[in-house]
């Protein structure tokens, strides 16, 4: 029929319209980065017994800076490897997407550096290490959220894990038996690190299937 | 049926690798050559071959420069080139609604 045929046709402009805005650069390759990068910051941040609220926020400030340059690079050596621009208007969505969030936590992480150094011990470790990664893994699920909007499916997925993961920590509190690095650290590795690791992996295998296919 | 819409229909578009090329292009600013080959399947000859035709239409526009020495193109569409994708998306439409049964 006339009006089946005209249907299918509109499903297919949808699809390729919808896949032409999709952000596929190097999504496996710098996910599994961020994870390693993460889990090994986390071990690091541990065994250094980095345990006061300054230096706590000076080091995964670091981290981050070091996670976000590695990115760009593995984004940008792909694009170097396919001949195309680096600043792809799918790529500039995606940046433009995550930006707010992104520099909400980097702004309240500066004041909170700021903050603690002159704030009450007790206030100072309860801002530092135990509400900042909170917040700063809700904003970055945040992030994450906005930009699924022109990614694949699975990273609105990965958003919403890091917003709901970041409200079960906070209702749930500190356990009795871990110290405050401990835990701040352990969080960090656990969000920033081994969920980065995972979705990493499964995307190398998936993306590895759908282009064999 | 009303065989209007059907007759309207711009048969430069109409084409299936064609109107993919056109499906994407109208979802972003401008493509690379190497983005469209990749997520249509297409070979380098089949997906050129589309692209002129398109272009002597005058519904994509292709840009040519370097970039690291290597030779890169980008599509994107003319502003008559949207018109006519609107259009044959309005007669799609038009189909469909004509070929609804009426209650």
């Amino acid at each position: 029929m006339e009006s089946n045929w005209a249907t299918e046709h509109l499903q297919v402009i949808r699809t390729l319209m919808e896949r032409s805005a999709v952000y596929r650069r190097a999504l496996a390759p710098v996910m599994i980065y961020n994870g390693a990068l993460g889990t090994a910051a986390a071990i690091i941040g541990l065994a250094a017994k980095i345990d006061s609220p300054r230096s706590f926020i000076a080091y995964w400030g670091c981290v981050a800076a070091v996670a976000i340059a590695g990115s760009f690079f593995l984004v940008r050596r792909q694009a170097l490897k396919e001949s195309e621009p680096f600043w792809s208007p799918p790529t500039r969505r995606v940046t433009r997407a995550m930006l707010p969030p992104l520099v909400a936590g980097t702004i309240i992480g500066a004041v909170g550096f700021i903050y603690v150094g002159s704030a009450p011990p007790d206030l100072a470790n309860v801002l530092g290490m135990l509400l900042l990664p909170v917040v700063w893994i809700i904003l970055y699920g945040c992030a994450f959220h906005a930009a699924g909007f022109f990614m694949p499916r699975g990273m609105r997925l990965f958003g919403w894990a890091f917003v709901l993961g970041g409200c079960a920590v906070f209702a749930l509190g500190i356990p009795d038996r871990i110290t405050r690095g401990q835990y701040a650290h352990g969080l960090m590795g656990c969000f920033f690190g081994l969920l980065h690791l995972a979705y990493g992996v499964y995307l190398y295998f998936t993306e590895k299937r759908r282009n064999e296919t | 049926m009303n065989p209007e819409p059907f007759l309207q229909l711009d048969r430069v578009i109409h084409e299936k690798g064609r109107l993919a090329i056109m499906s994407m292009l109208a979802a972003s600013p401008e493509l690379s050559f190497i983005e469209m080959r990749d997520a249509l399947n297409m070979t380098d000859g089949n997906l050129t071959t589309h692209i002129r035709t398109l272009q002597e239409s005058g519904y994509i526009s292709i840009s040519k420069s370097y970039q690291n020495n290597r030779p890169h193109t980008t599509c994107s569409l003319t502003p008559s080139g949207k018109k006519a994708f609107t259009g044959y998306i309005n007669l799609l439409e038009q189909i469909i609604q004509q070929n609804k049964p009426k209650q």
